[in-house]
């Protein structure tokens, strides 16, 4: 059986899947304590569960957002190196930033060597202030991280913690790799304190099976292995959602997947069963990162979105949730109290229900299933057109080579899969507001947590390779190899495979079908008129997808 | 978060499948490390930098300016179309007042096109900045344009195009022809009979540096364009006078690029040349974006500048305030000597063009009438070594009446005499393009 877990912010969600089939699933209050929290929604779903049963257990946690919104970071030491281009006192960032002098040029090649006896004046003033943890970036280090690992070593025996920019990701982008590592930094202590508190809870309940934790880009992490880049498991709860759209419903042509909840209506794009992904990363709180991430949009209407009259006389609904809604004692008319007063839903004192559409429809002279018809309707245009806006925002992305201006097809939705509570109720508006089949899975209700169950384990590598100069390097690996003048794109794409298979693998090995290639470049270097050499650009991951033991069935 | 202070539009196409041939200057990674630094330096996440996506430009966009022998397909590829389309994109986001500026960041350049095209001169099919320049008159009515373009080549492309035309002013800052391709681009080149004084040719010594172009900018380039007033001013931005090009013998550096946008503040830049992918173009694409959105350009420097960069030879600065004194005196103290032509009159000039990218020679003859009310109808009369003969008519925009008349008739006249492979007709005036 497969334990699932999403952390909500006011609610937890979890489920229990057997043989392709959910068990259970159980709602539990998220408090202010998350290990508290999930060891109360455990305990529920795993009532009478014989703990051996549990084959893999997987969550989606708040920990990292919840740190960063709430600015709850460990005071974090920078130390940095740039050259020349923007400046990189622009993207200070912690209670202790340092640029130092050194550069790498955009190949990796050293056009300043580092100024050692600066690194060591900003430890000290770092570690003067009593902080213990810091992040090392260097503009270029995916290219060379030379300078990182030399600051490193030098600073090694000051601090107990050390994040190193080139290991968050392959991807050029200094003032993101800064953010991405500080994050790394400053998250590192909570997290790991975290995991083994997890960890004790876990093995004291008997649960011995291998643990994950969900990341932003659908995919899932081992639970120890998340401590190397503590930010890359914040804020999963979206991707949970699609990933349990995906495991629920059959995702063929081009999908749009509409996650309608209390407050927001969440979406994403997928086109034959692949999520889009963010180009470069997440954004956390204030913080643009390197940390991969399925695209989706958020539009401020939901069941609980208060309904107002404009100025025109017509309604508006969202963006904001004043409390909630009527028929369980709120403040506002709701998009959930007209679906009371049609039927559509029993819940809550349907008298306070009607006494709010009421009020709400007698200045337009419309009586109480009217106006209540007029909200559902209004509330599925204006999720319509913002998932039309979002799709403009993705036919538009830049391409780079002739094929892609020409053969690339523009994304048109063929169906909606509509998760999410008041998914019943609003599927028919919608369908109506999209033009296109909108489809509600069994189990909607708990697509989250069943996307957190059988989400598997993705990553990512970035090989660049230059043969005039030798080298080959996949820094999220951390890996420097020497090459010859033989090397070329197949060996760039076995070497990538390797690596990106050690990591990845889940113990069976089944990942390993499921790499994609998502970049492949050869250029010719050139000094003159005549060829010096390869650089050679092989980008390849393990795409998100389902476990294979839940798709089986 | 860094915020730009003029909203500017990006679009990058390096174009990653395509090459003139594999070791071509005009390569397939001739943008490669340009995008890399502007990738790592994260300015697409500047707050007011937009990068847009390019879409292809169409055949009658090209018809708009070219005559193309045979025709647009045979001189052109995906690639150019797509390099065009992107300079239409930028206009858009400009004039649709999305961005206050747009850099286009494409590839194959094409300010060595001119008004024929045979095949391929100077690594250029056809005139980017042209084709751009027609759509922003056609489809928001611009009126008067300024080009000013800082290739280390003469722009002879974009001044044939415009040779006759009274309202584009063509401004080209390059190294001097007696050492450079294409050899033209002396400052007696001055504009057509029709257009006296509308081009401007700035022949800058070899090894002239920072201070020179700065110079040459701050007293010449920016009181021609006070005077002539451009609702738009359009940049060819070709990086090849750096320091580090291969294939040019200039000193200008990536923070002088980036001084040189900040002052001039075109409301549209396009790359032209620069072959220097590695050392010179990340850095110096790097300062023009920066300058562009307003941003502080203290810091952007090649890595070995302070190695490398030699400052200008105390000659070669005397050399440049004697020619800007000259230059000044002819341009922007009516000193220099304009021909008076009676209004009616045709004028001939015969010329020899060679293509050095596909070695073709052209022979020219143009005829144009003089007037006095528009920018004049001319004819051209060419043949090609590839044994092409055509006869090609462009009526100008706002032609008069007599103009239009009088080209049409020259067309009329050419398509009876049976003596032509091909017959064009460009009627910018009516917007009909002919060709038979």
């Amino acid at each position: 059986m497969i334990l699932g877990l999403d952390v909500g912010g006011t609610q937890t969600d979890a489920v229990l899947l057997e043989g392709g089939k959910v068990v259970r699933t159980t709602k539990t209050p998220t408090g202010d304590d998350l290990l508290e929290t999930l060891g109360t929604a455990i305990e529920k779903t795993l009532e009478s569960v014989d703990p051996p049963a549990i084959t893999r257990m997987s969550f989606s946690t708040t920990l990292a957002t919840n740190a960063i919104v709430q600015d709850r970071l460990e005071d974090t030491g920078m130390i940095v190196t740039a050259g020349p281009g923007m400046r990189p006192e622009w993207w200070e960032v912690g209670p202790s930033y340092h640029v130092v002098r050194g550069c790498l040029d955009h190949q990796g090649f050293e056009a300043l060597s580092l100024d050692r006896q600066a690194v060591s004046q900003a430890a000290s003033s770092i570690s003067g202030l009593g902080i213990s943890t810091v992040g090392v970036v260097g503009k270029f280090s995916v290219r060379n991280p030379v300078h990182e690992l030399q600051i490193a070593g030098m600073t090694k025996d000051r601090f107990s913690h050390i994040a190193l920019g080139h290991r968050v990701s392959g991807l050029l982008n200094f003032p993101r790799r800064i953010n991405t590592t500080y994050l790394n930094a400053a998250l590192y202590r909570t997290h790991r304190g975290f995991v083994d508190a997890l960890n004790q809870t876990l093995d004291a309940a008997c649960l011995r099976a291998p643990r994950y934790l969900l990341k932003p880009d659908g995919g899932t992490i081992e639970l120890n292995r998340s401590c190397d880049n503590p930010a890359h498991a914040a804020q999963s709860g979206p991707a949970a959602s699609v990933i349990g759209a995906l495991a629920l419903e059959k995702c063929s042509g081009t999908t749009v997947i509409l996650d309608v909840g209390g407050t927001t209506t969440d979406m994403a794009v997928v086109v034959e069963g692949m999520p889009f992904l963010e180009t470069l990363g997440i954004r956390l709180g204030p913080y643009r990162t390197l940390i991969r991430s399925l695209l989706t949009h958020s539009v401020g209407i939901g069941g609980d979105s208060e309904v107002r009259h404009g100025q025109n006389g017509d309604l508006r609904i969202g963006p904001l949730r004043i409390g909630r809604p009527c028929a369980f004692g709120g403040p506002r008319p709701t998009p959930t109290d007209a679906m009371i007063c049609l039927g559509l839903l029993n819940a809550g004192d349907k008298g306070l229900s009607f006494k709010a559409m009421e009020s709400l429809g007698a200045p337009l002279g419309l009586g109480v299933k009217e106006v209540s018809g007029l909200v559902l309707e209004k509330m599925a245009d204006m999720i319509a057109l913002s998932a039309g806006a979002f799709i403009h925002e993705l036919n538009s992305r830049p391409v780079y080579t002739i094929h892609e201006v020409l053969h690339r097809e523009s994304i048109e939705p063929s169906s909606c899969v509509v998760i999410g509570g008041p998914a019943l109720q609003v599927a028919p508006y919608l369908q109506k507001a999209f033009g296109i089949p909108c489809r509600v899975p069994a189990h909607f209700e708990a697509a989250n947590a069943i996307g957190a169950a059988v989400a598997r384990v993705t990553a990512e590598v970035t090989l660049q390779a230059d043969t005039h100069r030798g080298t080959a390097i996949i820094p999220e690996l951390g890996m420097e190899k020497k090459i010859d003048g033989r090397f070329n794109v197949e060996s760039a794409v076995s070497m990538a495979m390797e690596a990106l298979r050690s990591f990845a693998c889940e113990g069976n090995g089944e990942e390993s079908n499921e790499v994609s290639v998502s970049e492949r470049h050869v250029f010719h270097m050139i000094r003159g008129y005549s060829r010096t050499g390869q650089n050679i650009r092989v980008k390849m991951c393990v795409t998100p997808g389902i476990i294979r033991e839940w798709r089986r069935l | 978060m860094i915020k730009a202070k003029r909203n500017t539009g990006l679009v990058f196409f390096p174009a990653y499948d395509w090459a003139i041939s594999p070791t071509h200057p005009e390569r397939e990674e001739r943008l490669l490390y340009t995008q890399d630094q502007v990738m790592e330096e994260g300015l697409l996440d500047v707050d007011g930098i937009v990068e847009y996506k390019v879409r292809p430009a169409s055949y009658e966009d090209i018809r708009r300016v070219h005559f193309c022998v045979p025709d647009e397909e045979a001189v052109t590829t995906q690639s150019h179309l797509i390099a065009a389309g992107g300079c239409l994109v930028a206009a858009d986001a400009v004039l649709k007042g999305e961005v206050e500026s747009a850099f286009a960041l494409v590839r194959p350049p094409g300010h060595h096109a001119m008004r024929v095209v045979h095949g391929n001169r100077g690594f250029c099919n056809i005139n980017i900045e042209a084709v751009m320049i027609e759509y922003l008159r056609e489809r928001y009515g611009v009126n008067r344009v300024a080009v000013v373009d800082t290739d280390c080549h003469h722009g002879d492309g974009t001044q044939d195009i415009y040779w006759h035309d009274p309202e584009t002013l063509f401004i080209s800052i390059h190294q001097d022809g007696r050492t450079l391709y294409p050899g033209s681009g002396f400052p007696d080149e001055s504009g057509g009979p029709n257009a006296q004084g509308a081009t401007v040719n700035i022949p800058l010594p070899p090894r002239t540096g920072e201070e020179g172009f700065l110079f040459t900018l701050n007293e010449l380039v920016m009181p021609l364009l006070e005077r002539f007033k451009p609702d738009m001013v359009i940049n060819s931005a070709g990086q090849d006078n750096h320091f580090n090009d291969p294939i040019t013998n200039m000193n200008f550096s990536a923070g002088g690029y980036a001084t040189l946008n900040a002052i001039l503040k075109p409301d549209i830049a396009v790359l032209e040349g620069g072959y220097a992918v590695e050392s010179a173009l990340p850095y110096v694409n790097v300062g023009i974006i920066m300058a562009m959105a307003g941003i502080d350009t203290s810091n952007v420097k090649e890595p070995n500048y302070d190695m490398d960069y030699r400052p200008q030879p105390p000659d070669t600065t005397r050399y440049i305030e004697k020619l800007v004194k000259e230059l000044q005196g002819l341009f922007l103290e009516d000193k220099l000597k304009r021909t008076a032509y009676r209004a009616g009159e045709i004028i001939e000039r015969r010329r020899d063009i060679f293509y050095d990218t596909d070695m073709i020679s052209e022979r020219q003859h143009e005829n144009i009438r003089i007037c006095g009310e528009c920018a004049g109808a001319f004819s051209i009369d060419s043949s090609s070594s590839r044994r092409r003969r055509i006869f090609a008519v462009h009526i100008p925009r706002k032609a008069c009446s007599a103009c239009s008349a009088v080209g049409r008739a020259w067309f009329d006249s050419a398509a009876r005499s049976g003596s032509f492979d091909h017959l064009f007709l460009q009627d910018r005036s009516a917007g009909t393009y002919e060709r038979i």
